[in-house]
């Protein structure tokens, strides 16, 4: 190697160290950035490796948050970040923990259902790594994540991936997917354990109704939409109905494909005596046509280039200039949540959950997602707990 | 945004191709483009954005390598030498025969790596010599082992143009099998006996003369028993998926290359081998590492999602009748990224259209390695030319693979159009 060779590749070196570092911090970062959820008295944090003790100590080893009535009734369990690259699901159970008062029965909620995949954004996507929801008290932050585990917790990927225990094949890289591994497997990858220790639970503490909040893009056809097991149809309907007739926002419902496996809304549903119900969003975000990629695309759910896509009919949702901004996603996830418990109500009233301090569709455009983010700096000792 | 997008594409075109004036390799031309256009779309410079575009393809990478490795090791141990001897020695009264298995033995190396530059570097001088002496020119032997190398590439279990658009929108990388295996066959067996059936009868000795002499020691359990372990810990896999580890595709090619290692008649210096084989993929790996970078930087600005609804927003008749020329063409510039960056709104485009996508996206599969022959990069044009001894112009080498080239354009093009009347074979 003569003098001019090493000097070209000392200074390629160089500057792949250079990228590795800056690029090695921002990731070890958005890896240990800590968001903050302020609790009440009402609601007791217990992990999820309670329920099974192979996840303890893991990055899937979740906070779950239980907010019990004053009187007995029906349980209701809301799944956020099962897919943490769909914002409104996880902001969605974060208002339910911050504000949620429950008078009859329980609520448990968990933010990050697959924590690891809330670590690590999309190879090739250009995701944010972070967004802030401005708030009167200065904003708070959140971590942007990915539909898969994140690789350095499980890895490598099989050639396909065969769902357990239907043996149905899927794409190899969602042996990663929270929402292809149900029920899950006790001796199987972080993501099926994970799975595995959640049925756990909804078998442990009796959950009536599970709610698992998704957000899709606008090319796929389940969208604005409850995808229920047959054991939920009446619920889902009722709920749908009177969403679409007093909420000011429509939204349908579909029946889980029994022959689809993995997915929360079929495999809870069979395993469990839980009805499991799946809620889908829209998120301009995901579109594989949108434009300039950021935090605020991701907020303001607004793209030029997704609206002139609905122009040609390649859409299933609607979209135009106004886009979908995240309140209304949020909106309709804690509306559909509380329409929800009251329909669950009127075919329960032996057994009802009654919630309030939860704010509307309407109330979240109006005042914004951030209005109803609590401050943790304002929060009493004890109150804040790190997702 | 279509303003800015649009200045952003116009600055990474600009860079890409003084890249390629001032003699840059293509793949430092798509870094180059992609720092440009993170520049113009007011990204200074994105480390974050870089680093992660840069692993996007990181387990293809993998695979690409120690399927190599393991190719490579055959190779050097004489197994290929071997299976070729052996192949001319039993067939040899027949050329029918002869053109058929030298076909599939062309197709291999590729369909198990992704690569049609390893089919051509593991058993293209070999097949070259045995063309030869069954009196098929060089030029034409040239243009046989490019096209179905290109083939070989698009052929399953690996086929990276249906793996990176697959990824793309999401989709399962699930039923492509016979939808990739039955056009790369009939391709195959096309190009061969139309380019390779005039000659005149082989002469065995002479043959074997120029070829490789393998190890006494070689035999036929030796180059079957690393397939056998590849196969059967693919077969575990599928059969026992609950009881088996996962153990993932590059270190299933791992064990296959070390059993290879260990099956060697004569001693291989296995770090010195690693090192080569490396080496030898350093433009591949570096073309997807530069692609992946390439992508995200097109996602961050806005590039992606123009050119993505720019196409889908196209008439459809349009689209579909312009692929022939469309996806080689693409495939001449970005290689591998040519999926990744068109693939995924044509897919998206023929799913919208009610065709299936699976069946849709193979028939492209199948079209595009053909602009590996074609310039700026023509990589594996030349790479192959040179391989198989031939002294002709490059023009000459592209005349001889136009009749060929047609067919595999139609067959991909029909594919396509008729994806939904196909769909049966996706086995979904």
């Amino acid at each position: 190697m003569n003098r001019k060779d090493i000097i070209r590749k000392s200074l390629i070196g160089l500057a792949g160290l250079v990228i590795m570092i800056f690029a090695g911090i921002s990731f070890y970062q958005h890896r240990h950035y800590k968001e903050q959820v302020v609790i009440s008295d009402q609601v007791k944090v217990k992990k999820l490796g309670d329920y099974f003790a192979a996840i303890k100590g893991t990055n899937n080893d979740c906070n779950i948050y239980i907010v019990e009535g004053t009187e007995p009734g029906a349980t209701m369990m809301v799944l956020g970040g099962s897919h943490p690259e769909e914002p409104a699901g996880r902001l969605a159970a974060w208002i339910m923990v911050e504000n949620s008062h429950i008078q009859k029965g329980r609520l448990i909620v968990v933010l990050s259902a697959n924590h690891s995949a809330t670590t690590v954004t999309r190879p090739s996507g250009a995701y944010p790594q972070l967004f802030t929801i401005p708030t009167t008290w200065g904003g708070q932050k959140f971590r942007m994540g990915d539909r898969w585990s994140n690789p350095l917790d499980q890895w490598p990927d099989p050639e396909v991936y065969i769902h357990y225990p239907s043996k149905q094949n899927l794409a190899y890289m969602d042996i990663r997917n929270l929402n292809r591994a149900w029920p899950g497997r006790a001796n199987g990858t972080l993501t099926e354990k994970t799975t595995f220790a959640f049925m756990n639970l909804i078998r442990q503490e009796k959950v009536d109704v599970v709610i698992d909040l998704h957000e899709a893009e606008l090319q796929y056809p389940v969208i604005n939409t409850i995808v229920t097991h047959e054991k939920g149809q009446d619920l889902a309907t009722m709920a749908s109905m009177t969403l679409t007739d007093f909420e000011g926002f429509s939204i349908g419902t579909e029946f889980s494909p029994k022959n689809l496996h993995g997915l929360s809304h079929r495999e809870i549903g069979d395993f469990s005596d839980a009805i499991s119900l799946l809620f889908e969003a829209p998120e301009p975000f995901l579109d594989a046509t949108r434009g300039i990629t950021g935090e605020k695309q991701l907020l303001e759910g607004k793209d030029a280039f997704v609206v002139k896509a609905g122009k040609h009919g390649l859409l299933y949702a609607p979209i135009d200039d106004n886009g979908w901004p995240i309140a209304t996603r949020v909106g309709r996830h804690t509306s559909t949540i509380l329409q929800v418990m009251t329909s669950w109500n009127e075919f329960h009233p032996e057994k009802e959950i009654v919630c309030e301090g939860v704010p509307k569709y309407k109330e979240l455009i109006a005042k914004g997602v951030g209005a109803f983010l609590l401050d943790p700096k304002t929060a009493g000792a004890g109150k804040v707990i790190f997702e | 945004m279509y303003t800015s997008a649009a200045i952003v594409l116009g600055v990474m075109v600009l860079f890409y191709f003084i890249a390629l004036w001032i003699k840059l390799s293509t793949e430092l031309a798509m870094l180059v483009a992609a720092v440009a256009g993170a520049f113009a779309g007011g990204h200074f410079f994105p480390a974050r954005h870089v680093a992660e575009g840069a692993i996007t393809y990181l387990d293809i990478n993998l695979i690409f390598f120690c399927a190599t490795l393991f190719m490579n090791i055959l190779k050097e141990s004489g197994g290929v030498a071997y299976a070729v001897r052996s192949i001319i020695k039993t067939f040899h009264k027949s050329r029918v025969l002869l053109l058929i298995l030298l076909a599939f033995l062309l197709l291999i190396p590729g369909a198990l790596t992704g690569a049609g530059s390893v089919t051509v570097l593991i058993v293209g001088s070999m097949v070259a010599v045995v063309l030869n002496y069954m009196g098929v020119t060089k030029i034409k032997t040239a243009a046989i082992i490019f096209l179905i190398a290109g083939l070989s590439a698009a052929a399953p279990p690996v086929s990276l143009w249906a793996m990176m658009t697959a990824a793309g929108v999401n989709m399962p990388y699930v039923g492509f099998f016979w939808p990739l295996l039955i056009p790369c066959v009939i391709g195959a067996l096309f190009t061969i006996f139309y380019l390779g059936w005039k000659g005149t009868k082989i002469d065995v000795d002479k043959a074997f003369e120029e070829l490789p002499v393998p190890p006494e020691k070689m035999n036929w359990t030796r180059i079957a028993i690393p397939f056998l372990i590849f196969f059967v810990l693919m077969f575990m896999g599928r059969k026992w998926p609950h009881d088996t580890p996962v153990v993932g595709m590059p270190l299933m090619f791992l064990f296959a290359a070390l059993a290879s290692w260990l099956l060697s008649p004569k001693k291989i210096d296995l770090f010195k081998i690693s090192a080569a084989t490396l080496k030898q993929l350093l433009p591949l790996i570096g073309t997807l590492t530069c692609v992946g970078i390439l992508v995200q930087i097109m996602t961050l600005t806005g590039v992606r999602g123009l050119l993505a609804i720019t196409f889908i927003t196209l008439p459809a008749f349009l689209v579909i009748g312009s692929l022939f020329f469309f996806l080689p063409i693409t495939e001449s510039v970005l290689m591998y990224g040519s999926a990744a960056v068109f693939g995924v709104p044509l897919v998206l485009l023929f799913n919208s259209m009610g065709l299936n996508p699976i069946v849709a996206l193979a028939g492209m599969s199948v079209i595009w390695p053909l602009g590996d022959a074609l310039p700026p990069t023509a990589i594996i044009g030349r790479l192959t030319v040179d391989v198989a001894g031939a002294k002709d112009s490059y023009g000459k080498f592209l005349k001889q693979c136009i009749v060929p080239a047609i067919v595999i354009m139609i067959l991909g093009t029909l594919m396509v159009i008729y994806s939904k009347h196909l769909g049966f074979l996706t086995g979904i």
